[in-house]
């Protein structure tokens, strides 16, 4: 496995939005998870993970709660709003097209 | 709605910026403590696992930095930022700040002030229910046009209209208030019934008139104004229904107007009158004199286009007192009240409208010019922050805040200029304008004035864009700042041009119009006004005027006194009729009219009029002997052309039987007087018929002529007034001059008020070449220094700089002059003996825009010339 790729641009609202979508969880459990899932493939930087998440609530796509984590600590907990939902399902289904057509080309040429 | 949500975030994050921010903190430090606690969980020492986390996070501040930009308000703080370092700059250089304002402050507030007329002038509707829908209707027949109707054309008009629902008439006269106590002579309104209801929705207290108040046995109604209440009745609210005394009898008192109530009509109608009392409208007096002021109100969907159409056919269908005739050429105009009420003063104001819009213009081109010249100056400070990374939108956004900043502090300086300004033009303003006492800045002007500051702010704004555009690094760095791009820069010179083409137009106007002024201040009215005081008292009989005539003549420093029915140029109830030479045929009857006056021995003398052939009139020229009259040259010339006319006899309408009882009477002309301008200075609308006192008696006006300034003058013909009656009321005391000043101010508004505006213009354009030449020396200082160096003569230097100034005010005035030959021709209605292409003017604005522009190129000429050659070039 080589260096962990860059995102790409303007992929990490999706991540955050689905990563999200089944429970709230905080700045750094987003990160975790995100890691995790594309096992270890995808690293977000946190220079860019809190301005995304602030930019995202101020769209009102998801909203924040301060609520205890699991160590007892007091987090700042994100969860999808409504608009969220479907922003996400709108993103969601941009992607499904574009990584389709990558493919089609890649694979194809 | 999501926008609101967001809006609602974005100002919590705004008003709760303190505590979001601490919330920031809390977030990341919960992250890199996590970070640590894996770190720790990982096998690391507490501190390698801490120095880790803070690696892997990255740098804390810039990414907080970053999360607080996403909030929206980055950019408030940012304008914040321009905004203090826009105010630090300007104080650096407050010259330029200050020229800057105050040229604003003049052009904004000059628009202000007029703005401020032109709105309660002729934008905001008169204060009456359905303003939109009321008419004046004007009554005309043969040259005369806007005349008063009689009752029987109401009456026949009322019977015949489909597009009026409401048709009422007022006719204003002198009277004295009802009721106990001093005489006190005020405006009594003489009015249909339905009159007062068209222009008021309710009275204070009470009703209004009824047709039941004139039935034959009723009593005699008033009402009366809320002024006349307070004073007269200390607003006892039972007044209605009481009776009261007035003049000889007595009336009931029905109803009292509201207190803002005011008459805004046309015709120098008073705005305030005391007393009302109405009168019928019927058909039953067809040959009656006209005297009323038509007021309609038009039927729902209705338009004036329609009323006029409608009244052109009823003016030919109304039959005159012979029953079977049309009055040949009587017509009907309808015009809309509040368009009538200003007509006089519509064209000055939209003109002075016009031409303060060509102010604004001139202070706009001034300020852009000045920031133009500031912008190239700071070239290498923008430079220098375009190298350091910022981005080219940022600093325009800099540039734009900086202006915004002076456009807000010039518009709050032009409030103030505006408000003096308001106040000067109130001050100045001609009696067509004296009704507008709601003349004030109002919330209209207010956002007008904003409005006006925020064009200025975009359209300088546009100066830098074109100096940051251009912003090339490597060239402006190198050359260290002092670009000699601007000598290039064609800008400067052709804004100058502009404002001098404006100002020149402003000056031409201003000089015909000031040349009206001057020759109207030549008109020979027929008399002179000087060291004449008048006042008026109602109706005497003709032995107490004559005593009171002998009583005022023997006071100290008189030297005669007389009495007319009617001063020249006061705007009262005038009265005119048909007059005709004997064995005239039935049309020639009806073709000229006269105004009549009614004068005592002596008024021709007592107001220096001139008395060309025949006699005045005597104390025998009553009723019992021959009927005379004295006619002016002008109805002479029109009744006996090529004959002598005294001695013809005159068919006349005067009343020896007392006030008001008209009869026509054949008169014998016994004089001829010199014209005497009754009505304005500058337009003869009828000659004149003089019928002696005892002939034809009604209110009069009594002149007194004395030898210079008799102190006291006014009390003592009072006291004489009250020692022969103490009931009569003596009102109006005005010395002549006043009167004529009054002819005067319509003209001496126009031009003073234009010569300001082209005085500020003028000042603004001399700024403008002043300041384009300063900076252009400035800029090319070292330039002159090697030329003076190989050798260029002073005399050199001061043509270069002369001639770039003189070069951009030439091409303003050839601009400038054909712009003139267009738009004078639009100033025709308010000149008077000299017309729109006047060369004498043009040839005059010529000269002084040329001198003025001379001047304002010397100074920085002078400057250049002073150069040092050895200091310029060190300091290159």
């Amino acid at each position: 496995m080589g260096k962990p790729s860059d995102l790409v641009q303007g992929t990490l609202d999706l991540l955050i939005l689905k990563t999200i979508s089944l429970e709230p969880k905080h700045g750094w459990a987003i990160a975790k998870r995100i890691q995790q899932i594309s096992k270890e493939v995808l690293q977000v930087q946190q220079g860019s993970l809190y301005p995304a998440l602030h930019r995202l609530e101020q769209k009102a796509w998801i909203k924040a709660k301060w609520a205890e984590s699991e160590t007892g600590r007091k987090a700042k907990f994100y969860s999808l709003t409504t608009a969220g939902r479907a922003q996400l399902e709108k993103e969601a289904a941009n992607w499904s097209r574009l990584s389709a057509a990558i493919d089609l080309v890649v694979e194809t040429s | 709605m999501l926008w609101t949500q967001r809006l609602w975030l974005r100002l919590q994050t705004l008003f709760r910026g303190g505590r979001a921010t601490q919330q920031l903190h809390e977030e990341v430090q919960f992250h890199i403590d996590q970070q640590i606690e894996e770190n720790v969980a990982a096998g690391m020492s507490p501190e390698k696992a801490r120095q880790a986390a803070m690696r892997t996070f990255g740098n804390v501040s810039l990414i907080q930095e970053d999360a607080r930009g996403t909030w929206g308000w980055i950019w408030l703080e940012q304008f914040a930022q321009d905004l203090r370092f826009g105010a630090r700059s300007l104080r650096r250089s407050p010259g330029f700040a200050t020229i800057a304002i105050l040229t604003l402050a003049l052009g904004i507030g000059a628009n202000t002030a007029i703005f401020s007329v032109v709105n309660g002038v002729l934008l905001r509707p008169l204060p009456y229910p359905d303003a939109d829908r009321l008419a004046i209707i004007w009554s005309g027949l043969g040259s005369v046009n806007r005349a008063v109707a009689s009752t029987y054309e109401l009456f026949e008009i009322r019977q015949r209209t489909k597009e009026f629902d409401q048709i009422g008439g007022i006719w204003v006269t002198n009277g004295t208030l009802p009721g106990e106590g001093d005489p006190e002579q005020v405006k009594v309104g003489v009015v249909t019934s339905n009159f007062l209801s068209i222009l008021c929705p309710r009275p204070a207290i009470g009703r209004f008139f009824e047709p039941q108040d004139e039935a034959p046995n009723a009593p005699w109604a008033l009402v009366l104004s809320h002024g006349a209440w307070v004073r007269r009745f200390g607003s006892d609210p039972s007044i209605v229904g009481k009776s009261v005394r007035y003049g000889d009898g007595s009336a009931v008192v029905i109803g009292v107007l509201p207190e803002d109530f005011r008459f805004y009509l046309p015709g120098g109608f008073p705005s305030n009158v005391d007393v009302f009392y109405s009168v019928p409208v019927n058909g039953s007096e067809p040959g009656g004199p006209g005297w009323l002021h038509l007021v309609g109100h038009l039927r729902p969907g209705s338009n004036f286009t329609r009323a006029q159409a409608e009244a052109d056919t009823i003016a030919t269908q109304i039959h005159d007192w012979d029953g079977n005739r049309n009055i040949n050429g009587l017509r009907l105009s309808v015009y809309p009240l509040q368009a009538d009420d200003v007509r006089e003063v519509r064209g000055t104001l939209l003109l002075l409208f016009g031409g303060v819009g060509f102010v604004f213009l001139i202070a706009c081109a001034n300020v852009a010019n000045l920031l133009l010249a500031r912008s190239t100056k700071r070239l290498r400070e923008t430079t220098l922050r375009a190298a350091l990374g910022a981005s080219r939108g940022r600093i325009i956004r800099q540039l734009l805040t900086e202006n915004l900043l002076l456009a807000v502090m010039g518009a709050t300086a032009a409030l103030g200029v505006g408000w003096i300004a308001l106040r000067a033009i109130l001050a100045a303003r001609p009696p067509s304008l004296l009704n507008f006492s709601r003349l004030t800045p109002d919330l209209t002007v207010l956002d007008f004035t904003f409005l006006v500051g925020l064009v200025a702010s975009a359209f300088f704004g546009l100066a830098p864009l074109f100096a940051a555009g251009r912003v090339n690094l490597t060239q402006n760095l190198k050359e260290g700042g002092r670009s000699t791009g601007a000598a290039r820069n064609r800008w400067p010179g052709l804004l100058v041009s502009a404002e001098v083409a404006l100002g020149f137009v402003l000056l031409a106007g201003t000089g015909l119009l000031m040349r009206t002024f001057i020759n109207i201040l030549r008109i020979d009215p027929g008399f002179r006004a000087e060291n004449v005081l008048s006042f008026q008292i109602s109706t005497p009989k003709y032995e107490m005027l004559h005593e009171l005539q002998h009583r005022i003549g023997g006071l100290a420093g008189v030297q005669s006194v007389s009495a007319v029915s009617q001063l020249p140029l006061v705007e009262a109830a005038n009265w005119y009729a048909n007059y005709w030479k004997e064995g005239a045929s039935e049309e020639e009857q009806h073709s000229v009219m006269a105004d009549h006056r009614s004068i005592l021995p002596g008024y021709f003398n007592t107001i220096r009029a001139t008395l060309l052939r025949g006699r005045d009139f005597t104390e025998s020229d009553d009723a019992a002997h021959q009927h005379v009259a004295i006619i002016d040259d002008a109805l002479a010339q029109e009744l006996w052309p090529n004959e002598e006319a005294i001695g013809k006899k005159l068919n006349v309408s005067d009343s020896p039987k007392g006030a008001y009882q008209f009869e026509r009477d054949w008169a014998v002309v016994v004089g001829i007087v010199k014209h005497i301008q009754c009505h304005s200075l500058t337009v003869m609308v009828r000659p004149q018929i003089y019928l002696p006192y005892q002939l034809a008696p009604r209110p009069v006006s009594i002149v007194i002529h004395t030898a210079g300034v008799v102190p006291d003058l006014a009390a003592s013909a009072r006291a004489e007034v009250a020692v022969l009656n103490k009931e009569m009321a003596v009102s109006q005391v005005v010395p002549l001059t006043e009167y004529l000043a009054r002819a005067r101010s319509q003209s001496r508004f126009a031009s003073l008020l234009a010569a300001s505006l082209a005085g500020i213009a003028l000042l603004l354009a001399c700024i403008g070449i002043y300041g384009v030449l300063s900076y252009s020396v400035a800029q090319r200082t070292g330039e002159i220094g090697v030329r003076m160096a190989i050798g260029a003569e002073r005399s050199d230097i001061l043509r270069m700089i002369l001639g770039q100034g003189l070069t951009s005010a030439a091409l303003g005035l050839i601009a400038g002059f054909f712009l003139s030959l267009v738009l004078m021709p639009l100033l025709a209605g308010l000149l008077f003996d000299v017309t729109a292409a006047d060369p004498v003017n043009y040839v005059l604005i010529c000269a002084l825009v040329l001198t003025v522009s001379g001047l304002a190129a010397f100074l920085p000429a002078r400057h250049a010339v002073g150069i040092d050659p050895i200091v310029a070039l060190r300091h290159e």
